[in-house]
């Protein structure tokens, strides 16, 4: 385990570090007031980097170690893609269209079902249902889609 | 006029009112503050009683809505709701979801009346205090609310620190408020609105238990396709007895929520950190908490609630409105005529006093409704888990969209959740992420502007005796941590 935190620690400083070098470079400078737009920032950049020096040198020995496998990182990247595909069919062909497809994906895809019925008939309902609570219910417009592709 | 309060008119806007807020609250991505501005329409045409006991219906059915996701599933439906998910939801997946959500009604209405109570005892004393109340004392109050960190750090104090300072991170992203400067926005118009609160919510405490959930689901090949309840068996029932030893914790929280209310810039999701951490420090069994103990659900529902009776206070004494939420009512207010302040007591002393009435019964219609409604609502659980997670996914989507009508919210969620399930695989707590989401943006702006006042002075900070009071009471609870942490440390070492 103490060396997967020194690991963490050090992920920790280079995220600490690339956070401070994009504050100093993307937010603009207030002059001589303190703190400004950037003082909140530069602290809690400096606390992150502080945090994982104490991460690498007082490694935590009793927490069991967490694993990785090959399956659950493939899980955890799927459903993310599945996520990300969904935003941009949201955009372009819009709820009614992007909604079954992206449950049948998951569905097929992450949990590998191959039951068609039972894939399609979640799909189309929960499809459906939503879109009676949100937009014919509550009156909040759902994605209608650009009609585009980029 | 205070006849209208009890009229049939009144409480059937009431419960309309109620049932649109428990719909909101209670779904991962509405907030009740959207409810509010949605049905304020519906109101033109009111008589100002029965629209007003429509809006505060619609506020405290929200408020006690967000219960309901945050046991079933584990989101928190409000903000407020956060600090509710940590035992509730560890309740629900031992099997205990309809006692999780009797306790949380039973709680919410208690928090509500007792903030009533003190509202109807207290309006105008309470009110001169907190607008008495600047910067300094609100910074050193969110200050003491962070410093709760320590208490939700779980095992390593460590670990918790750092899911604190990647959540106060988190939210330095976006248009700076004070300056009106883009920070970290690389130059997109999207990234100016920064990363709304509560699509982060939804991202941390969503997309890292759907994917666990998928997970599993493909580890077990038998779990697929059975209908059993997720996460356990599932009762009907009302947790009178097991609430006993509850009800002076449900009082000190109320009383927590009510004085937090009342501070103009705070709100529900600090009251309910507050109550939760107080509910932990002083309860005689603190390593449960999280684990699915009953107060963790009591402490923030009763604290919650009872931020509306403690936020009406200075809206209507002062007019100024202590959460978003009391800000779309005083709109209410003042469509009707109503112009809250010192004034509205000499004007429409009766307006005071109907509102008085259409908060209680207000109470009592959500009490009636959500205690009927948990049969209906514990039947979520009964979908096998994988299915479940695919339409949890699809609503953290449509959810977050729905917030500010954006796509790119909805690729937040993505990064974000795929963000909080690394964290979880690193066993960083999530909590502290979120208490930084919630708290930081009141916290650079309360000590910035403090700085403003004083010309730059750090001097300010130590004027006000409430605010010393709360600095060292935050010192306290931090050092008391670290030295408790410490000792628990030498003890396993040995």
């Amino acid at each position: 385990m103490s060396r997967v935190d020194r690991w963490l620690g050090a992920v920790l400083i280079v995220l600490a570090l690339v956070w401070l070098w994009l504050v100093q470079t993307q937010i603009p400078d207030a002059g001589e007031e303190w703190p400004g737009p950037r003082g909140f920032p530069l602290l809690l950049g400096v606390v992150l980097a502080i945090l994982g020096v104490w991460m690498i040198l007082f490694p935590g020995s009793r927490t069991p170690d967490p694993g990785s496998r090959g399956h659950e990182l493939a899980v955890a990247a799927g459903t993310f893609g599945v996520l990300v595909l969904y935003a941009f069919l949201l955009e372009r062909v819009g709820f009614l269209l992007a909604t079954p497809v992206v449950i049948a994906l998951a569905m097929a895809g992450l949990l590998r079902m191959r039951r068609l019925a039972a894939m399609l008939s979640l799909a189309a309902g929960f499809t459906l249902g939503c879109w009676a609570i949100f937009e014919a219910l509550l009156g909040t417009p759902l994605p209608r889609g650009a009609w585009r592709l980029w | 006029m205070i006849g209208d309060a009890l009229g049939l008119t009144t409480i059937a806007a009431t419960a309309a009112g109620s049932i649109v807020g428990l719909f909101f609250g209670a779904i991962p991505g509405l907030t009740f503050s959207m409810a509010l501005a949605l049905v304020m329409p519906f109101t033109f045409g009111m008589e100002p009683v029965p629209a007003l006991a429509m809006l505060l219906a619609v506020y405290s059915g929200g408020m006690t809505g967000g219960a309901v996701s945050a046991v079933l599933l584990g989101i928190p439906g409000t903000p407020s709701a956060v600090a509710t998910v940590f035992d509730g939801h560890q309740m629900a997946r031992k099997g205990e979801a309809s006692v999780a959500l009797g306790a949380a009604v039973i709680a919410s209405a208690f928090g509500g009346l007792f903030s009533l109570a003190v509202m109807v005892l207290l309006l105008e004393q309470v009110a001169a205090v907190a607008i008495r109340f600047g910067p300094t004392e609100i910074f050193a109050l969110v200050l003491f609310g962070l410093s709760t960190i320590c208490g939700l750090a779980e095992r390593s104090l460590l670990r918790g620190l750092i899911a604190g300072v990647l959540g106060l991170m988190m939210m330095t992203i976006g248009l700076d408020e004070i300056d009106g400067v883009g920070r970290l926005t690389f130059g997109t118009v999207q990234l100016q609105q920064g990363v709304n609160m509560l699509v982060a919510m939804i991202a941390l405490f969503a997309i890292p238990q759907v994917i666990t959930t998928f997970i599993e689901t493909r580890a077990d090949e038998n779990v697929r396709g059975s209908a059993a309840p997720w996460p356990g068996d599932v009762r009907a029932e009302f947790p009178w007895r097991r609430l006993r030893g509850y009800w002076w914790l449900m009082v000190r929280s109320s009383g927590i929520g009510t004085i937090v209310g009342a501070i103009p810039g705070t709100g529900g999701p600090i009251a309910a950190f507050l109550a939760y951490d107080h509910a932990r420090r002083f309860s005689r069994r603190p390593e449960e908490y999280g684990k699915g103990e009953l107060g963790g659900v009591v402490a923030p529902e009763s604290a919650n609630n009872a931020v509306m009776g403690g936020a009406l206070i200075p809206m209507l004494s002062l007019g100024i409105p202590g959460d978003p939420a009391t800000a779309v009512i005083l709109g209410g207010l003042l469509v009707h005529g109503l112009q809250p302040g010192p004034l509205l007591f000499d004007s429409n002393l009766d307006i005071i006093y109907a509102l008085y009435i259409t908060i209680l019964v207000s109470w009592v219609v959500i009490l009636l409704v959500q205690l009927w409604g948990i049969r209906v609502f514990v039947r979520v659980l009964r979908v096998p888990p994988h299915l479940l997670g695919v339409c949890i996914l699809v609503l953290c989507a449509i959810g977050s969209y729905a917030i500010r009508n954006s796509v790119f919210d909805v690729y937040v969620v993505a990064v974000i959740g795929l963000f909080g399930y690394a964290l979880q695989r690193m066993r960083i707590p999530l909590a502290p992420v979120v208490l930084g989401l919630v708290l930081g943006p009141t916290l650079e702006q309360q000590y910035r502007t403090a700085l403003i006042l004083s010309e730059g002075s750090h001097r300010i900070f130590l004027e006000s005796p409430f605010a010393v009071a709360l600095f060292a009471l935050t010192g306290a609870v931090i050092g008391w941590q670290i030295w408790s942490s410490l000792r628990t440390g030498r003890r396993e070492g040995t």
